[in-house]
């Protein structure tokens, strides 16, 4: 199974603190507030004098005379936290408010971003803190474990969180009101009486038992109790049974036959796809012939697909099958014709559309390409980003047509060093090896200090050789050094040639090579 | 001040196709003021802007701020005046030889004018030359290895594309198989670029080469600019020669035609003195 992780993020006692903020009273003073004459929240100054949930308002006054009482208004609540909220987001995107106080977020993207979960979790409270909030970090396996671990502000490690539950009374269950039913309470005093005392106990009933018991209620709790996904992860894993297929007799051999039964098995795909509330990004097509051999391609989407594109996309793979080169074409005509989404997303979640506007030109022009995927594979087809870099080659990033547009390093950066404009017409990726010479006939190296150690005079390319007409550089570049792996150690030089024809020219590891012609 | 005269109806050409009779009267009162040869070359133009037999009219319309049709491709400006059209016209072929950056410039172009650009089987074109000459790559498409058959793929990129540029690697391709391209390329209105090989009898041809670098000395400088001389010959027109420059400006890399050089040359000297 995939492990997601969850971070979730507690401001204790927010209706209180909010409530304080508000009257500009301070935080750190008895604050209480009140419901139909009940506390229902209070400071930590006024716990501590002996106020807590459920007291009747002129007790708490009681006990604490110089508590502070207001009453409960969850629109303020909710404005007030929004500042913390938009403070996390500035860090960490894609957080999720459960309820003013209490938010959460995906932990896989934020634990590698900041490096490690406990780093982030640092992070994030340093982050709270600047907006004059104390909040606590909790990072579980699952949700409600983790808001358990907020209150308790721990680190569950990777499958612990049954562990970490178990010891802890029972009425942690109910003790988050966001995440659990209304008829929480009564379950969690029900079991208390059956003398299920803490959360260990509970999940060690049989799931059957509690399911053929208790209400529905009690499922979700249980499986919360053992640690188990409640609710499917924002990030889709993927419904079962999704894939459609379809025996096809007699044999598809041609392209129009194929069309025909791409359609339908597109209408019944997205049918299904529609009956599970996701819409297909990745789509396996997968064909056997009546010789038993097996074709399959995925087909990757930036935005989901519609019914139109699912089976256009599949008439076109078998079109470029049934009709490929000799050696790729099947030897006989298709029996089985299977549809399997592969990734799937929310329906309605759209991306940004790839050619930046949806203008009957730009669906023209995408629909040519992916035409031309079909025929030729998914990497065919290739749509450059800008990237950073110092060398003509790394300005730009080649990714396939449909995949993100993500480039390979920051454009933004300043990369000090850049071979200035123009940048070279023809770039040579296969880096011929050529000779540089200086009138006598000596190889020209680049010193340890980044200059020419004799002036070049004289260029070998092959058999053929130039005379020089002119020459700038080395320009010595250090790419990397702390990485053994992509890090290079290179200078590049622009020569002139007497024909006349400008090389660009770069040194590595004692040899030149041509990068770039100037034409 | 004639030269700027041409200019300003060259500039206009590609609307001639509307034919409307104002508009026909204003064009005639405008070559009655220039001389024999200015009125031959004008004249010249308007027959090249007549669509060929079977080639659709649509899309002749003249823009409300007066912007060149849609029927015509828009190119780096100083090529505008090698290109009897004014561009490149959709469905046309073009053969290209020598200099790549001619290539980049016209892909650039196409794509910063808003048009989809497609480059089958030429992976060796610099792409950073070519965001430079300011294309916007989200609508330029890359098949560094269209397979065996590139003319092939080629011909299903022709719907779809604005401006598809074929690298044929030098392999040449039969008049039948080319006849039938064209015919695509024509009904749907994208202009075909083929470099790197043989494609009969192409309506125009483009060639650049390149005679000199600036900037680079020795020991010091980089390569700043370099100048080309370019040359067009098509259906009609004899073979134009015209020395362009491709120079730097601020981060990006623009061609300019060989009289603003001279200008910017003398205008430069102007103000050390």
């Amino acid at each position: 199974m995939k492990s997601t992780r969850v971070v979730a993020l507690w401001c204790p006692d927010w209706p209180a603190i909010a409530a304080a903020v508000a009257a500009d009273v301070s935080p750190t003073g008895p604050v209480a507030v009140t419901l139909a004459n009940r506390v229902v929240a209070c400071s930590a100054a006024a716990r501590a004098e002996g106020v807590k949930r459920g007291l009747r308002r002129r007790e708490a006054q009681a006990r604490c005379p110089q508590v502070y009482v207001a009453a409960a208004d969850p629109d303020r609540d909710a404005r007030l936290f929004e500042p913390v909220a938009a403070a996390v987001d500035a860090v960490a995107p894609g957080i999720e408010v459960l309820r003013p106080g209490l938010a959460i977020l995906s932990g896989r993207g934020v634990g590698r971003f900041f490096g490690s979960e406990q780093l982030a979790a640092e992070r994030l409270v340093d982050e709270v803190a600047a907006t004059g909030v104390e909040c606590q970090i909790g990072v579980a396996d699952e949700l409600t474990t983790a808001v358990i671990a907020a209150r308790k502000a721990v680190l569950v490690p990777r499958g612990g969180g049954a562990e970490f539950l178990a010891p802890l009374p029972i009425g942690e269950l109910a003790a988050e009101p966001s995440l659990a039913a209304p008829e929480r309470a009564e379950l969690v005093d029900l079991l208390w009486r059956l003398g299920l005392r803490t959360v260990g106990a509970f999940a060690a009933l049989p799931p059957v038992d509690v399911a053929s018991r208790f209400g529905a209620d009690a499922i979700t709790a249980h499986r919360a109790a053992r640690g188990e996904p409640e609710r499917p992860p924002s990030a889709r894993a993927l419904p079962p049974d999704l894939d459609v297929e379809q025996q096809l007799d007699p044999p598809i051999e041609r392209v129009d036959a194929a069309a025909f039964a791409a359609r339908a098995l597109a209408e019944r795909l997205h049918t299904k796809l529609a009956a599970a509330a996701v819409a297909c990004t990745r789509l396996l097509v997968q064909a056997s012939t009546a010789n038993g051999e097996h074709l399959g391609r995925t087909w990757r989407c930036a935005e989901p697909l519609t019914p139109d594109g699912t089976a256009d996309r599949v008439r076109w793979q078998l079109d470029g099958w049934l009709t490929g080169h000799a050696q790729s074409r099947p030897t006989a005509g298709i029996t089985t014709l299977r549809l399997e989404p592969v990734e799937v997303v929310a329906a309605g979640a759209l991306q940004l559309g790839l050619w930046g506007g949806v203008g009957a030109d730009d669906e023209r022009a995408r629909r040519a390409l992916i035409r031309v995927q079909g025929l030729l594979g998914g990497e065919a087809v290739q749509v450059g980003v800008r990237s950073g870099g110092r060398g003509p080659a790394e300005r730009v990033t080649l990714v396939p047509l449909g995949d993100e547009l993500v480039p390979e390093f920051d454009p933004s950066a300043p990369w000090p060093g850049r071979i200035p404009e123009p940048a070279p017409t023809t770039v040579l990726d296969t880096r011929p090896e050529v000779a540089l010479e200086d009138p006598s006939g000596t190889p020209v190296h680049v010193t340890p200090r980044g200059v020419f150690d004799v002036d070049p005079a004289r260029l070998r390319w092959g058999t053929r050789a130039w005379q020089l007409r002119g020459w700038a550089g080395p320009w010595p570049a250090d790419e990397r050094w702390w990485d053994t792996a992509t890090g290079q150690h290179i200078a590049r030089a622009q020569v002139l040639l007497d024909e006349p024809k400008a090389l660009l020219l770069v040194y590595r590891a004692g040899t030149w090579s041509v990068e770039g012609v100037y034409e | 001040m004639s030269r700027l005269g041409r200019r300003r109806i060259g500039g206009r050409q590609g609307v001639i196709g509307v034919g409307s009779s104002a508009g026909e009267a204003v064009e005639f009162a405008e070559l009655a003021g220039l001389s024999r040869q200015e009125r031959v070359e004008r004249l010249r133009r308007r027959m090249m802007a007549v669509p060929a037999r079977g080639e659709t009219r649509r899309g002749r319309l003249e823009d409300a701020d007066g912007r060149v049709s849609v029927d015509i491709l828009p190119v780096p400006g100083p090529f505008a005046d090698l290109l009897p059209p004014g561009g490149l016209s959709r469905g046309a072929v073009v053969a290209h030889s020598g200099a790549d950056s001619v290539l980049l410039g016209l892909v650039a172009a196409v794509t910063a004018g808003g048009g989809h650009a497609v480059v089958l089987g030429c992976p060796r074109l610099g792409l950073a030359a070519v965001v430079e000459m300011g294309a916007q790559l989200a609508r330029l498409a890359l098949v560094p290895n269209p397979g065996a058959d590139p003319v092939e793929i080629a011909a299903i990129l022709l719907d779809g594309m604005d401006l598809v540029v074929l690298g044929l690697g030098g392999s040449s391709v039969t008049p039948t198989r080319a006849r039938a391209v064209v015919a695509r390329a024509r009904s749907k209105g994208c202009a075909l670029v083929v470099t790197g090989g043989h494609w009969p009898g192409p309506d125009l041809r483009l060639a650049g080469r390149v005679v000199g670098y600036e900037g680079l000395g020795w020991g010091t400088g980089r390569v700043r600019g370099m100048s080309l001389d370019v040359s067009a010959q098509g259906r009609g027109f004899g073979p134009v020669l015209r020395r362009l420059e491709l120079c730097r400006a601020q981060g990006t890399t623009e061609w300019v035609g060989a009289d603003a050089v001279q200008a910017k040359v003398i205008l430069e000297e102007a103000v050390s003195i």
